[in-house]
């Protein structure tokens, strides 16, 4: 059996790669559906939002048929790797990836859509390129937002277990996260062990959805104070 | 110099408006829904049109016929929008620095300094917008679109968050603004008054397309025999400030004299003044015991009437046009060449800078 300290640190190299991926494509998605018209922008929306919807495990299984030879994106990861990216700490990541999208995408939507878009209208007209007015308007207005978005999506990485063990597994020291190890001491009678993966969770999950509430509350009053005044 | 020709189709909305603004400021009024801001967002590139063309200063920033369209960015026109949009994140002086510092340098005709002086902003460069009042607010708003040095400036009903006071003095912020850089300004507004005294040029929209494009009194004219679309006729008066008491103070205009509200002005300043033609009275013989402070005697040139209203126009000194029923007239009995007596409230007169 692994020890608990480098469990959590696999759970966060994890979940770290994980975030890592959905803050950019989050945040691509996000400002599509918040500032954008286009076709396809519902079909989008349910496609980002399906992981919400269903179990896991079919996330999971999904992923794996995607990751495996014989799909395009499979043989991709295998000419890059070497060998097949399923049952792999890659994929865990990308499954805790896929899992976390949705929450990051509505964090990151609603965090946009408290931004006035007139303001970027103005910044384009004193000649700021889409780029620029994105990251020297849009996301100074809205860093509060997308720091609690990628931190509700941080927690949602490190607590993934379904997808995870059905595409990359439950090895210990390779793909073995604290949600997965929990499984195997309790499946194994191991319950003291079994408690102090638990707590570890607990604790940070309070800890993250504290300081993800504690950032939202700040933002809308921030907002509010500056809407009253004007 | 700018010339367009503009068209959307879309449901329920038909846009088709042309024309041309020269160095002068052209004033663009209407009811709301008309058009305005349409025709704004189209100049600064926030909104594509289905057809047509912009040109500035000989360049094609749009032509659908060519395929072109400049995106906003590479246009260099300043907007100055109705609450000002500042960036709440940024001070005063990095909010007049966000578009200076993306004009090249070769480009840049105006000094920052010069128009942070221009507006009286010195002060405040520390400040963030939250710290600012409405009037700083639109001052600052000015500055950052100057800023840019722009080849056109266009404001989006600039003043219809503040109150009179505020609005008086933003208008003169802005006719310094022209009077020193003399870049071609479109004005946007649902309020007449607030226009006259700056614009050189009046574009009338109404459901989509120009009524008309005048001086802005003569335009103003079409207007009110239009009927619906401008609320009323005003008289536009160049005067000059006379003797203030506490409660009044006196203009003269040409040979007479009027009395309006307290104005905070020396005299001898040169002023606009702006009377509704519906806010007077119009009298067959001279009224005494009255409590109107304005009572001026004249003759009548003319008598027209249009959609139901009746116009009369007085001869006092200046001329000045009154609005009555088809009922009044034939009840009092005037006609062309009468003498009348022309009554209005001082309170019914608005002063402006001229």
């Amino acid at each position: 059996m692994s020890s608990d300290a480098s469990i959590i640190v696999l759970s966060f190299q994890i979940a770290l790669v994980a975030t890592g991926v959905t803050l950019p494509v989050g945040m691509l998605i996000a400002w599509l559906l918040a500032r954008k018209q286009f076709h396809g922008k519902f079909a989008l929306d349910v496609f980002v939002s399906l992981p919400l919807a269903l179990p896991p495990v079919v996330v999971g299984y999904a992923l794996l048929w995607l990751v495996g030879t014989h799909s395009w994106f499979g043989s991709l990861g295998e000419s890059v790797f070497g060998s097949t990216l399923a049952f792999t700490w890659i994929a865990a990541a990308l499954a805790a990836a896929v899992v976390s999208l949705p929450l990051v995408v509505r964090s990151f939507t609603a965090a946009l859509a408290g931004v006035d878009p007139r303001l970027e209208v103005a910044a384009r007209g004193l000649g700021s390129g889409s780029f620029r007015t994105f990251f020297t308007i849009t996301l100074p207005l809205a860093y509060r937002g997308v720091i609690a978005g990628a931190l509700l999506g941080f927690v949602r990485a490190l607590s993934e277990f379904g997808a995870t063990i059905v595409v990359a597994g439950n090895i210990p020291g390779r793909t073995q996260t604290i949600p997965a190890a929990i499984f195997t001491r309790i499946s194994a009678g191991d319950s003291d062990a079994a408690w102090r993966l638990t707590i570890v969770s607990i604790l940070l999950g309070v800890m993250a959805l504290a300081t993800h509430n504690w950032l939202l509350k700040l933002s809308s009053t921030v907002s509010r104070d500056s809407s009253e005044v004007g | 110099m700018i010339s367009f020709d503009l068209r959307i189709d879309r449901r329920g909305f038909s846009f088709d408006v042309s024309g041309q603004f020269d160095e002068g400021v052209t004033a663009v009024f209407g009811p709301s829904g008309a058009g305005k801001t349409t025709l704004l967002n189209c100049l600064a590139g926030s909104m594509r049109p289905d057809s047509g063309s912009i040109e500035i200063d000989g360049e094609n920033v749009y032509s659908s016929a060519d395929g072109i369209w400049v995106r906003p960015e590479k246009r260099r026109i300043g907007t100055v929008y109705q609450d000002g949009a500042l960036f709440p994140h940024l001070s005063v002086r990095r909010n007049i620095d966000f578009g200076w510092k993306l004009v090249p340098a070769e480009q840049r005709r105006l000094d920052p300094l010069e128009i942070v002086e221009l507006l009286g902003l010195s002060d405040l460069l520390e400040r963030m917008p939250s710290e600012l009042s409405g009037g700083e607010r639109q001052r600052v708003a000015i500055a950052r679109a100057l800023a840019i040095s722009p080849r056109l400036f266009l404001l989006d009903e600039p003043l219809a968050s503040l109150d009179v006071a505020r609005k008086g003095s933003i208008l003169n912020y802005l006719k310094r603004v022209h009077d020193e850089f003399k870049i071609p300004m479109v004005y946007v507004s649902h309020s007449v008054t607030e226009v006259v005294s700056i614009a050189s040029h009046a574009m009338l929209i109404r459901d989509g397309s120009v009524l008309g494009f005048d001086r802005p009194s003569a335009l103003l004219l079409t207007a009110a025999l239009d009927g619906s679309s401008v609320e009323r006729f005003e008289n536009i008066l160049h005067g000059v400030v006379g003797e203030s008491t506490d409660q009044l103070t006196t203009i003269e205009i040409d040979r007479i004299s009027i009395s309006t509200r307290h104005q905070n002005k020396n005299p001898g300043e040169k002023v606009v003044v702006s009377l509704g033609a519906n806010q007077i009275i119009l009298a067959p013989s001279e009224p005494n015991q009255l409590s109107a402070r304005n009572v001026l005697k004249g003759r009548v040139k003319e008598i027209w009437s249009s959609n139901g209203k009746v116009f009369a126009e007085v001869d006092v000194g200046p001329e000045i046009i009154v609005e009555l029923t088809e009922s009044a007239l034939n009840e009092l009995g005037i006609s062309v060449r009468s003498d009348v007596f022309l009554i209005f409230k001082s309170s019914s007169v608005d002063v402006f800078d001229a």
